[in-house]
């Protein structure tokens, strides 16, 4: 039951994300992309180091997700 | 077990939102090392986490990525959660290696992954498969992409044959962990066991352009473990006795979390901005905050500085050692994880990244772009009480290892990163 409630809610998240964000398709021309391409305005440009923030964190909270990282294992008792 | 949380965290992050589209090959190396204070005598904590990541292009739509990364950590732990844990401090080490195949297919506005992963040590062992898959939706202002991940791991565990959870005895580092073939659990009945733990992660994540010079990422996250998630060696004290900590098998996690970043044109900066709100079906409920500002010097210097800020409530089951130690009853679920304390913390810290691009001719003859970084941070952690402190003569100053100090740790990170 729980699986099923949580399948639905990321579900009905996602269609919401999807349907909403067809506001933004005007919202920068190609040409205006400069400053976005920028390195810093990437998300997780650093896999690594998202990474390794997420294995502190992960070791040293109760909480859990929310970035895109990748990677993970640590080794903090 | 002794990384036993960090196997679980990988089946946290590893399924997180697609990274960046690459366009061409890249080869990344980069080293941390995570330096904890710790009370007892027995030394700090040190971890060490060298990752290695190459990703190949095989033609015009296929990507081949190849990972490693690893966990050296050697220090002080407690093996009893107990009014006073600084006298039972003990010292420990374990590695753990951790190894990723991924698969991925590009096309012009979508691209899909697949990814392996095989995670071992000494006492816990974990093989997770995933996949992710994100399109640019029409006028490549936004990106939405949604992953999933299942692992399927084991747990090291002492076969305690029908004994109740107030009876458990735990495991101790000379008990054998015995495994077959590298990555399967082999059973010594009447000696060790391996337990099973199911991890299923599923993350979905929207990124939108607002302007030419502001974007948005909201995720949602969404998890379900099921099996044994108990520390097999750690041990509360109950009255007279120390069971093994005993917690239920079934948690459920989610979180919603934004993040913002503004480029500042005219100071060739950037600023960002993180926030996070975690629940869980153990009474867990969190939130983060943290702001950063990434600021050019010349052409080659980018510096970034960030703060972050963390505060969670305790599970529904956790106590402060006392009154595990001194109420007639513990309950039906016993914990001494600070992971499942009322804990806060604050992290400070900065970036610096070297940028060297190739031009006409390569850097070191290979290399169209490589960047050197060079991280620090520090970490102030703060343990506060769960119970009623005024009732509660010995406090949670001592019930807990880790230092007391204003600094509670201290972390670096190496990296370099070419593009070739």
């Amino acid at each position: 039951m729980r699986a099923h409630l949580v399948a639905i809610g990321l579900a009905s998240a996602l269609a919401a994300l999807s349907s909403g964000a067809g506001c933004g398709k005007q919202a920068v021309r190609a040409a205006e992309k400069e400053f976005l391409a920028d390195q810093v305005m990437v998300f997780d440009d650093d896999p690594h180091e998202a990474s390794s923030d997420d294995h502190i964190r992960t070791n040293r909270e109760g909480a859990a997700g929310g970035h895109g990282a990748g990677g993970g294992g640590c080794g903090c008792n | 077990m002794r990384l036993q949380l960090a196997a679980l965290a990988a089946g946290a992050v590893a399924i997180g939102a697609p990274g960046p589209a690459r366009a061409d090959d890249r080869a990344e190396v980069s080293t941390s090392l995570f330096a904890e204070q710790r009370d007892g005598g027995k030394g700090g904590l040190t971890v060490i986490h060298p990752q290695a990541d190459l990703g190949v292009d095989l033609g015009r739509f296929v990507t081949l990525d190849v990972s490693y990364a690893a966990d050296a950590v050697s220090g002080a732990t407690s093996v009893i959660y107990q009014a006073d844990a600084v006298s039972s401090a003990t010292r420990f080490s374990d590695t753990r290696h951790e190894g990723t195949l991924g698969l991925g297919f590009h096309g012009k506005r979508s691209q899909i992954n697949f990814s392996a992963t095989v995670g071992t040590e000494r006492d816990y062992l974990s093989r997770q498969f995933g996949g992710s898959a994100s399109i640019d939706l029409p006028g490549r202002n936004t990106t939405v992409a949604l992953a999933y991940s299942h692992s399927f791991d084991l747990v090291c565990d002492k076969d305690n044959g029908m004994a109740t959870p107030q009876e458990a005895k735990a495991l101790t580092g000379a008990d054998p962990c015995d495994k077959s073939g590298g990555v399967f659990g082999k059973d010594r009945p009447g000696v060790t066991l391996w337990r099973g733990l199911s991890i299923d992660t599923a993350q979905t994540t929207l990124t939108q352009n607002l302007s030419p010079t502001m974007n948005l990422q909201i995720a949602l996250f969404g998890q379900i473990q099921e099996g044994f998630q108990s520390n097999p060696y750690r041990r509360v004290r109950i009255g007279q006795n120390s069971p093994q900590e005993h917690i239920p098998d079934t948690r459920d996690r989610w979180s919603l979390s934004a993040r913002l970043n503004r480029f500042l044109p005219r100071l060739h900066s950037a600023v960002h901005f993180d926030a996070r709100f975690y629940d869980d079906t153990w009474g867990v409920i969190a939130g983060d905050a943290e702001l950063g500002y990434s600021q050019y010097i010349g052409k080659s210097l980018l510096l970034k500085v960030h703060a972050r800020v963390y505060q969670q409530r305790a599970a529904r089951f956790f106590k402060d050692a006392f009154y595990y130690e001194t109420e007639s009853t513990a309950g039906a679920y016993f914990t001494g994880d600070r992971e499942l304390s009322p804990v806060r913390n604050a992290v400070f810290g900065g970036k610096l990244t070297l940028i060297t691009l190739g031009g006409d001719h390569p850097v070191w003859g290979l290399f169209d772009k490589l960047q050197f970084n060079l991280k620090a941070d520090v970490l102030m952690l703060d343990v506060l009480a769960a119970d009623d402190l005024a009732s509660n003569p010995v406090g949670v100053d001592k019930q807990f290892i880790y230092g007391n100090s204003l600094i509670d740790a201290v972390i670096l990170q190496l990296g370099l990163t070419g593009n070739y």
